[in-house]
């Protein structure tokens, strides 16, 4: 395992944008720290990182991760991407509708000892449930 | 014919102009806030999207054009408008990374949002690049309009 921050972040996100979520696992601590802001995620543990990886492969199975930029500052690496996809399956309370979705997103990452061990995703839920048709934050499953 | 180097420029001279940058937005200086950026520097702000008929507007562009534009908005609306800085992490290149909240009371419309006195605070990430001169060339920030939408009590997502 490589103690490289740069090398590890890249190593997770080429797994996970090739869908697979162990080959992504194995970069994270299992003590990791996961926030999701626009899922109201704040918890510690790699068992709380894997559902969400797996939550948005299961409800866009044609998910496309693109790195646009990555920001190595020490232990610290931000990453931008867009993620697009196909709604398949129900995703954080929206029904399926086969919408797409094409997403800007910012991940943060901690790298100790080239282990992932905080993952910080920033994303606007606003715009996500706009694209797959939701009209009410308080009616999510309504269209 | 002599010549002389610029002085190289750290990672701490870089995180220190990026939090003069939010002490002058905790003190609503919109000019001071561009004053600290590159007359040319690009500004993104990738949640900002705002649906009408045929045309959608978004926060590409400029500092001096769009961004000054979306501060200066957005303290108008939210006059109590604050911030809290809670990680800078920078490298000598000039990037620098900023965990911050924004937050503030609202009094006038926002968007589509209409006030109804209530307040927010919504986790940021702000991604920065300053130049060797010390100024910032780039400002992209992301964050979660759903949260400030539901602070707000506006519950339509369009």
């Amino acid at each position: 395992m490589t103690a490289d921050p740069h090398r590890t972040v890249t190593g997770f996100l080429d797994a996970f944008a090739g869908h697979d979520i162990d080959a992504a696992m194995s970069f994270v601590d299992d003590d990791v720290q996961v926030t999701v802001h626009g899922l109201g995620v704040r918890d510690t543990g790699a068992a709380i990182l894997r559902p969400v990886l797996d939550d948005l492969l299961r409800a866009f199975p044609d998910l496309l991760v693109t790195v646009k930029r990555l920001l190595v500052t020490g232990d610290v690496v931000a990453a931008e991407l867009k993620v697009e996809g196909t709604q398949a399956d129900a995703y954080a309370g929206a029904i399926n509708q086969e919408k797409h979705i094409d997403l800007d997103e910012a991940w943060r990452f901690e790298v100790r000892g080239g282990r992932i061990t905080a993952v910080d995703a920033y994303w606007c839920q606003q715009q996500l449930y706009r694209r797959l048709g939701v009209k009410r934050f308080d009616q999510i499953a309504l269209v | 014919m002599t010549a002389t180097l610029p002085a190289t420029r750290s990672a701490a001279d870089h995180a220190a102009v990026v939090t003069e940058f939010f002490d002058l937005y905790r003190v609503h200086d919109v000019h001071g806030m561009a004053d600290l950026c590159a007359i040319n520097a690009d500004f993104s702000y990738p949640p900002f999207e705002m649906w009408g008929k045929q045309r959608v507007l978004r926060a590409d562009g400029k500092v001096g054009t769009v961004g000054k534009t979306i501060w200066a908005g957005l303290i108008h609306s939210f006059p109590d408008l604050t911030n809290v800085v809670h990680t800078v992490n920078a490298n000598d290149d000039g990037d620098v990374v900023v965990q911050v909240d924004i937050g503030g009371t609202q009094q006038l419309p926002w968007g589509t949002v209409q006030p109804a006195g209530n307040a927010y605070a919504e986790p940021h990430l702000f991604l920065f690049r300053v130049g060797q001169d010390g100024l910032i060339t780039s400002i992209t920030g992301y964050w979660d309009n759903a949260g400030i939408c539901r602070q707000l009590g506006h519950a339509e997502v369009d």
